[in-house]
């Protein structure tokens, strides 16, 4: 069940909304906005309005329902009906209301003035300046030579464009992505004929073996897989899936894998070819026999050995191996993530495809005909073939949306230099990024939250853009843009573009999908509802596909590096899963909510195996210089176990010298020490493909020590069972410890939870909501580096394993445990926090006077301190949820359950004269929690889903035997004892 | 004392509290400013948040729950010497006592000031105090700082008393040579004191009573003050040997600061005829025996600790020792039972220089014994994942200097307006020696 139901929005729909939302564009004829169901007759004010829309913060285009107040956006939670993510959301969707109120946005037009300096002008005159030039290059006729770089757009907004440009005769439409996994794209022609990524189903696989593959994290559709893990993950009938996580560096994904292969940087494709050519030998393919012997014929100079001297692993690993994926039905192999796509990314995506199609997973896993959109973007190999043309002098206008290719195309590249010879550059952006800096007009564009507009993240699903608020600067939607510029310039253009508005386009377009869905309703209804629902989906028609010929021209080449001297270590690069590719840099949360694994906030760094740091004379918090044969770049360094010694590895997302703020200045950017040529097979960029020397500056600079301790000596805190302990019939009930005092009294309800450790990834999504919730502050790196970080929820991670068989990392999300027998209660002296008949443990902001004594006194330490009263900057402000107070200096906080939460749904059962039922609560972390690890509800109502959760054979309490009788009960994580699989 | 005679006695003591010269206003000026400083860090704590301090999360308490368990120790030694020691008749009190007691008041005035500057929002202090409001709200009497509050103002509020009682025929005398304003004042201090043997009789046995009274509090206050921490289920504070561990690290760090305060004192003031080395030994005994209590406790901690098999008491302890804060743990150790055991040596306790050496030593000791047991359990509780570490910062320094000069302020103004040793009770002394045929 997702956290609201069409109910909620019931009691929580009033029109007092739609007057701001229909005030919207003010330039324009009033548009019917509809929220999420039909809104009560009268207006309440206080009560919140939730719109449906389409997250536009990657590519995955989850579907989000905004939760909106007095015209105020306020939250973003996931939307339960959506195919994607179905109700769940991770931390950097949830950081979109920070983009549409980021204080660095770009509020108006600008103009570069002669010193190089913006200011701002109205949109009359920033359209005319580039309708004239235009009109110009029109009357010239070398209107061909106007490009534009737009992230993955897919709908009317991507048909405005191309026709736009079409209007102008051109054809350079660059639709870019810092991480668009041609590998994939390319492996998928060579071996199955599909230029196209397909859609994987973890949630039927037995068996996952990633290779350096970042699915909970980054890669593709992150929020979908990390459901989808968690399904697989779920313990029944005695087994669960099994995860084993190939590559030089254990990611956050990788962390919670059953198993790690070591395998060298670049090599993962000889464990590939290896399996396949074990498979097959095990007679356990169930392909026919042309087709396996061509594979066999493909495979069989990848004997074990030979696997083993270019790899590194050992023969009777990969023979395990090959023998646990068989016997996996169905199993699933993954790759083409940034961190292991090298100069022989696509032969590994081929190799990789191979293990999934001799075992029959092609089909059952991996479906094509529902493809990612992802596959519509252009190659890295075209962003270098614009750079040319830039350099050529042949791009006479450049638009730019919600771009940043000089952040993330390498330096090498010369992006830099070229954009600079574009006489026109002209940015739709709505942030000061790096790019948009060397604009010389900028027409910011609305957050999408403001926004028309719609996205289709793979086939089959259509997803809905629609303003949730009137937009707060003098901005405007690049579609709209578009078209009134087209009409300054008039003739052709404006033939090619006749819309009024970008909102009739897209009703214009949405009346094909109307007509394609072959819908008995008329057409306002099914848009009504499709507005309500977030958008229309379809059970697209899977493909079967077959083996292509061309396979047999795949050289599996070795990796190469450039920097290939004996003493250079391998560079490996990842995504953030706070950053992505560097957009989410600007946003306070993502900025302050720290690395899962690293444990660090607001900067990065590079990880280092300790041996080697020590080789190389380099300790913790020292700042090295990092070199490639392509640039250098000087960063912290972090002594990080779970890499391999020859490798290091650096966060990509920070290194930012313009993006406002929060962004500017932090850390550094790695993407410049990779060298600029495009990999052969797929003209992707080699993200895996150079050696980097490291060398100590000298200097110290430390990141912020979120993590006391990287082990829990032992201390029943994040607690794992194996498997076959599991299996054992008895499971004894905790002694219970006497107690002096009688438990209290709950007469109606008693709020508790269970967190599953073996569901929780370590996403950090719960951090991210409760900090959007609960009004958290922000408080910088300097206050972090004190240890005054605001979270209520913190994500402890523990690094308890000690070989790679079994990594053994313990995430585990700490709130308040809400103690029966809480040890905060007696030692305040003003009866600032207390335990209520619900069973929450309360606190009384007005009251509490400051001793800190129930934070001293508080085993599980998640009481916060008010140190300073913490600002917001405008407009950020307005993003404060009005239902919880903002706590002034000199204030103890902590995790209330979102009490909020509680009330509006108890007052609302009231209302309608019925009990709460169960699972209609959900705190904001639990609403969050992409893999449903949080559940909430009444311990005293036995048939609960909590209470269910609460008795199974893995309960625990954190530090039980201190005898706190927490209301939160966490279930062990299970490990899978490895050989078993 | 066998120059001494009553007109010598009247004379020096009273001596002290003629118009003080140049360097007195020089030194209360100093102190003035020190004051005003500390002040105007409070004032930049109050108006920014306690956020200027270096308290973190888990460190919630650091420098100025240490200052204030420090400053209530010191006010302990006062009542020892003056209330126990006159129930057990101990004879060379009498010429300590005056300034002792002083001691407690002042350090009670400056420890007070201390759990006011930790709190988060100190403009609400009152809702600590048990006053009937409109919404019948009352303080958690469960709460042990709640105990704080009644055990030190009921402390304050015996001392006070009971220093004014010892005053009152001193206050006469000087009353009585007094002019103008000065007169009005000690006057109404005399309390109409005219020396007559009915007054003497209800003023023995009020102060007898207020001694047997205050008695009780010397031991009762300081285990409340404990139990702030023992109450708690930190590990590090957690246990029950802290009352008597902490009574007697109180009455340890008093007598160290009796010595530290009255060796300038007697050399300044030309008393040396009234607190003879005698007296300095004497205090330096106890600081043997209190010193060795102290040192058992450290033992006895880490004893039980070990012995337990507690994994986070034994984590706590080991930390403590071996820890962040080491260095600061073994210095305690050294300065406070090491130290004080020097003073077996007569060498070392009949030697002024060492007297006042190892006293502040102690007295350093003890303030780093608070700091250590603190700190050190805080920074290394229940969850490892929140292990932290706590630094001063510069507004805190200020501030315990503050304190320090605030002390030390009350008592220089003290020394001059009120006679530091009982010109009383010196007077019977003598008596007592001529009547018993000493020579």
């Amino acid at each position: 069940m997702g956290g609201i139901d069409r109910r909620d929005f019931l009691k929580v729909i009033g029109i007092g909304g739609a007057t701001a939302v229909l005030a919207g564009c003010s330039s324009q004829k009033p548009e019917n906005v509809i929220p999420y169901l039909v809104p009560p007759e009268n207006p309440h004010l206080g009560l919140s309005l939730w719109y449906a829309t389409t997250c536009r913060e990657c590519p995955a285009g989850c579907g989000l329902l905004v939760r909106t107040q007095d015209g105020r956006a306020l939250k973003v939670e996931g939307n339960p009906s959506h195919p994607v993510n179905q109700g769940r959301i991770c931390a950097r969707g949830q950081s979109s209301v920070q983009g549409l109120y980021n204080p660095d946005r770009i509020r108006q037009p600008l103009r570069r003035k002669g010193d190089g300096l913006f200011e701002p002008i109205d949109w009359v005159q920033a359209e005319k300046i580039v309708a004239e030039r235009l009109a110009a290059l029109l009357e010239k006729e070398t209107s061909s030579r106007v490009a534009c770089i737009t992230p993955l757009l897919t709908g009317t907004l991507d048909r405005l464009f191309d026709a736009w440009l079409a209007g102008l005769g051109s054809k350079l439409r660059y639709s870019y992505e810092a991480f668009s996994y041609e590998p994939l794209r390319a492996a998928n022609r060579l071996t199955f004929d599909q230029d196209a990524i397909p859609d994987y189903d973890l949630s039927q696989a037995q068996m996952i073996l990633s290779f350096g593959c970042d699915f909970l994290e980054t890669w593709v559709s992150p929020v979908s897989f990390s459901a989808q893990y968690a399904r697989m993950r779920t313990f029944r009938n005695g087994t669960m899936g099994t995860f084993v996580h190939v590559g030089p560096r254990l990611s956050m994904t990788g962390a919670n894998a059953d198993e790690w292969i070591p395998a060298k940087p670049g090599a993962d494709l000889y464990v590939a070819l290896g399996m396949v050519r074990e498979i097959l030998a095990q007679g356990s393919s169930p392909l026919p026999a042309a087709e396996r012997e061509m594979i066999a014929r493909l495979a069989a100079p990848y004997d074990p050995k030979t696997v083993e001297s270019r790899s590194e692993v050992p023969p009777a690993t990969l023979k395990r191996l090959a023998r646990q994926f068989a016997k996996a039905r169905p199993g699933l192999a993954l790759g083409g993530a940034v961190a292991s796509s090298g100069r022989n990314a696509t032969p590994t995506q081929v190799a990789i495809n191979l293990v999934n199609y001799v075992t029959g997973n092609v089909g059952r896993t991996v479906h094509f005909g529902s493809s990612s959109s992802l596959g519509r973007l252009s190659t890295y190999q075209d962003m270098l073939g614009l750079v040319e043309r830039m350099n050529r002098g042949e791009i006479e206008v450049l638009f730019l949306y919600q771009v940043n290719p000089l952040f993330t195309l390498p330096e090498s590249a010369g992006f830099r230099e070229a954009i600079k010879k574009v006489p026109m550059v002209v940015s739709l952006s709505s942030f000061p990024d790096e790019t948009t800096a060397q604009a010389h007009v900028v027409l910011p564009d609305h957050s999408p939250l403001e926004s028309w507009g719609d996205f289709s993240p793979r086939q089959g699903v259509h997803g809905l853009i629609q303003p949730v608020m009137k937009p707060l600067f003098d901005t405007k939607a690049a579609g709209d843009t578009l078209l009134s510029v087209a009409r300054h310039v008039g003739g052709k253009l404006v033939q090619a573009l006749p819309q009024e508005s970008f909102y009739e386009a897209l009703r214009g377009d949405w009346k094909k999908i109307y007509r394609a869905s072959a819908s008995a309703e008329d057409f306002e209804t099914f848009w009504e509802n499709a507005l309500r629902a977030g958008g229309v989906w379809s059970e697209p028609k899977k493909r079967g596909v077959r083996l292509s010929s061309q396979i047999a021209r795949v050289d599996f080449s070795e990796p190469s590096f450039d920097g290939d001297d004996p003493a250079a270590l391998a560079l490996t690069l990842y995504p953030s899963i706070n950053h992505f590719d560097g957009r989410g840099a600007n946003r306070p949360w993502l900025q302050e909510i720290p690395d899962p694994v690293i444990q660090a906030a607001w900067d990065n760094w590079v990880e280092i195996h300790p041996e080697t740091a020590k080789k190389l004379g380099i300790t913790s918090g020292d700042l090295v210089e990092v070199k490639s044969s392509h640039g250098r770049i000087e960063l912290p360094v972090y002594l990080y176990e779970w890499i391999r010694r020859d490798t290091v590895a650096i966060p990509i997302g920070q290194g930012h010298e313009e993006f406002g703020r929060y962004a500017k200045g932090r850390g550094a950017n790695p993407i410049r020490l990779l060298g600029p040529k495009a990999e052969g097979g797929s003209g992707g960029l080699p993200w895996l493909s150079v050696k980097v020397t490291m060398k100590n500056t000298g200097k110290r600079y430390l990141l912020t020590p979120v993590a006391g301790s990287n082990t829990q000596y032992g201390r029943p805190i994040s607690l794992a069972v194996s498997l076959s302990d599991l299996l054992k019939e008895e499971h004894p009930e905790s002694e219970a410890h006497p107690s002096m005092y009688a438990p209290h009294p709950h007469p109606k309800h008693r709020w508790g939870m269970t967190i599953d450790l073996n569901a929780c990834t370590g996403c950090s999504s719960c951090v991210a909501a409760c900090y959007a919730e609960n009004n958290l502050g922000i408080v910088g790196k300097e206050e972090m580096m004190r240890g005054r970080e605001t979270s209520w929820i913190r994500l402890e991670r523990f690094m308890e394993g000690r070989s790679p068989e079994n990594p053994d990392f313990r995430f585990s999300p700490m709130l308040c445990q809400h103690c029966d027998s809480a040890p905060c209660e007696p030692v305040c002296p003003v009866y600032a926090t207390y335990h209520t008949t619900e069973g929450l443990n309360a606190q009384i902001y007005n009251r509490c006077v400051g001793t800190r004594y129930c934070a001293n006194n508080c085993p599980y330490k998640v009481r916060r301190f008010n140190w300073f009263t913490y600002q917001w900057p405008e407009p950020l402000n307005l993003q404060l949820n009005p239902d919880v107070t903002v706590r002034e200096k000199g204030v103890m906080e902590k995790c209330t359950f979102c009490v909020q939460r509680i009330r509006r749904v108890e007052i609302k059962a009231q209302v309608e004269g019925r009990a709460v039922r169960d699972g209609e609560i959900q705190p904001a972390c639990a609403q969050a929690c992409p893999t449903e690890a949080i559940v909430f509800g009444d311990l005293n109502d036995a048939g609960s889903d909590v209470s269910k959760r609460a008795r199974d054979p893995r309960r625990y309490r954190a530090l039980e035997e201190i005898n706190t009788h927490p209301a939160i009960t966490y279930l062990k994580r299970i490990r899978v004892d490895s050989e078993e699989g | 004392m066998t120059q001494l005679t009553y007109s010598r006695v009247n004379r020096d003591l009273i001596k002290t509290m003629e118009p003080p010269k140049k360097n007195y206003y020089l030194t209360l000026a100093g102190l003035v400013v020190v004051v005003g400083t500390g002040l105007a860090a409070w004032l930049y704590q109050i108006s920014v948040g306690l956020g200027v301090s270096g308290l973190n999360h888990p460190v919630g308490w650091a420098v100025y729950i240490t200052n204030f368990v420090f400053w209530v120790g010191i006010a302990h030694s006062g009542t020892l010497i003056s209330a126990i020691l006159f129930l057990l008749r101990c004879k060379w009190r009498t010429s300590v006592y005056r300034a002792a007691e002083a001691m407690t008041v002042f350090a009670l005035m400056t420890a007070g000031l201390f759990p006011l500057i930790h709190l988060g929002r100190p403009w609400l202090f009152y809702w600590l105090l048990p006053y009937p409001d409109r919404g019948l709200l009352w303080p958690n009497f469960r709460s042990p700082l709640m105990w704080d509050v009644f055990a030190v103002s009921t402390y304050l509020t015996v001392s006070v008393m009971f220093f004014i009682t010892g005053l009152v025929p001193d206050v006469a005398a000087v009353r009585d040579k007094a002019t103008g304003l000065r007169k009005k004042i000690y006057s109404l201090l005399a309390q109409g004191w005219q020396g007559t043997d009915n007054q003497w009789r209800h003023y023995s046995s009020a102060y007898l009573f207020l001694a047997a009274f205050a008695t009780p509090l010397v031991i009762s206050v300081h285990s409340v003050v404990s139990w702030d921490f023992a109450m708690s289920i930190v590990p590090g504070w957690h246990s029950t040997i802290f009352a008597p561990y902490f009574v007697a690290g109180a009455i340890h760090s008093g007598l160290a600061m009796v010595l530290t305060i009255m060796i300038p004192l007697r050399k300044l003031m030309k008393l040396e005829d009234y607190v003879t080395g005698k007296h300095l030994e004497n205090l330096a005994k106890l600081i043997i025996v209190t010193g060795l209590i102290v040192g058992y406790s450290y033992i006895a901690e880490f004893f039980v600790a070990w012995y337990s098999q507690v994994p986070y008491e034994q984590a706590a302890f080991q930390y403590r020792a071996f820890g962040d804060y080491k260095v600061l743990f073994w210095f305690m150790v050294l300065f406070n039972t090491i130290a004080p055991l020097f003073f077996f040596a007569k060498k070392f306790r009949t030697s002024t220089f060492w007297l006042l050496a190892i006293a502040i030593m102690v007295n350093i000791g003890m303030w780093l014994e608070r700091f250590v047991i603190i700190v050190g359990s805080l920074a290394h509780e229940f969850m490892p994942f929140t292990w932290g570490l706590y630094r001063i910062r510069l507004p805190e320094v200020l501030i315990t200097i503050g304190g320090f000069g605030w002390f030390f302020l009350l008592f220089l103004i003290f020394v001059k307006i009120l006679p530091v040793v009982s010109i009383t009770e010196i007077k019977e002394e003598i008596r007592h020696e001529v009547e018993e045929g000493k020579p």
